[in-house]
């Protein structure tokens, strides 16, 4: 076995520790956080307002995702500690969604100051570039191919969603739109999930 | 024609003295799985080789033992939430173990697959003087 054989064999093992449906259940919390205010803000309610009602939600769902890792799933995977190689993958991949914060922030406060391109930073293009370079980041770093097509899926959603509101006129299309696709990925987080708890029972010594 | 005859004899003599030694605690299917499994991570738990490897735990258990014997793995037994807990990683002697039954293997496999391709064109060519 050389040297590539056993980088296939270390991201192999690394990747099994995420088929158990964390990234799309994850990936389904982020969008039902867009598309839940979205819905809520159109039905009346102010932005604050919205993001707040919204808060209980992904923050229940997020502590569910949690501990059904911890006491589901790495008890059946067993706990591993990777190689130092990975473990500053991981770190690098946590610094890009920082950056990307920061950046927009930066890019926003320049595109607000000028009114000519101001409707461009508030429309669609962070909604489409933050998730491609969120998700980009993480299939580079985690050598995880699928995070290509989740971020592409991910960022489609929003112009998607607008485009729609041109077709069908309806204000609540966009929300619609996102929410359809949150509870897409959550749907394929519990289909993971089952398959993985077909497939691992756990261990009795 | 006899000198490479005699060539290939003592390619053959040193392919099987390079074969007998081998490594036999690592060379064992169960044992060489853990011991790359182990390799590929700093450390993990007996469950993680459990699902890896596809042993059973009495297998795993055995297997272990042995190479903890040879000082070949670490292993740290905890409580963890109460339950018991066994970790185990690759020790500095384990992991040049692995790794020189890795060169051995794919020097031998090289050297067969040389006379194998040579054998071949031999064959193909017709040309039997010069084999």
């Amino acid at each position: 076995m050389d040297t590539s054989d056993q980088k296939n064999l270390e991201r192999r093992v690394f990747t099994s520790f995420f088929q158990a449906g964390f990234i799309e259940a994850f990936t389904g919390i982020f969008l039902l956080q867009l598309g839940f205010p979205a819905l809520f803000s159109r039905s009346g309610f102010g932005d604050w307002e919205s993001a707040l009602l919204t808060l209980p939600i992904a923050l229940i769902l997020l502590i569910v995702v949690f501990l059904v890792r911890k006491f589901v799933i790495i008890p059946r995977l067993g706990r591993v500690k990777f190689l130092p190689e990975r473990r500053r993958k991981i770190s690098k991949l946590i610094i890009v969604p920082i950056l990307t914060l920061i950046a927009g922030a930066i890019v926003g406060y320049i595109f607000s100051e000028n009114a000519s391109l101001r409707h461009i930073f508030v429309g669609q293009i962070p909604f489409i570039l933050v998730p491609i370079i969120v998700f980009g980041a993480a299939a580079y770093f985690l050598d995880m191919k699928r995070l290509y097509v989740y971020g592409a899926v991910v960022g489609l959603v929003f112009p998607l969603g607008k485009y729609l509101e041109t077709v069908i006129v309806s204000r609540n299309t966009l929300p619609a739109t996102i929410l359809f696709t949150a509870f897409v990925f959550l749907g394929m987080a519990t289909v993971f999930l089952v398959a993985f708890l077909r497939k691992y029972q756990e261990p009795r010594v | 024609m006899k000198e490479l005859e005699n060539q290939g004899k003592k390619q053959t003599t040193d392919s099987l003295s390079e074969i007998m030694n081998i490594d036999r605690l690592v060379h064992s299917p169960a044992r060489l799985s853990i011991l790359t499994y182990l390799s590929v991570v700093e450390e993990g738990d007996a469950v993680y080789l459990l699902n890896q490897t596809g042993l059973t735990w009495g297998n795993l258990s055995a297997n272990i033992t042995r190479l903890q014997e040879a000082g070949y793995i670490e292993v740290v037994k905890e409580f963890k939430d109460k339950k018991p807990h066994t970790l185990l990683k690759l020790t500095d002697r384990g992991r040049k173990a692995f790794h020189d039954y890795q060169n051995k293997m794919r020097g031998l496999l090289d050297v067969q697959t040389d006379r194998v391709n040579n054998m071949d064109n031999c064959d193909t060519s017709g040309a039997r003087e010069s084999c």
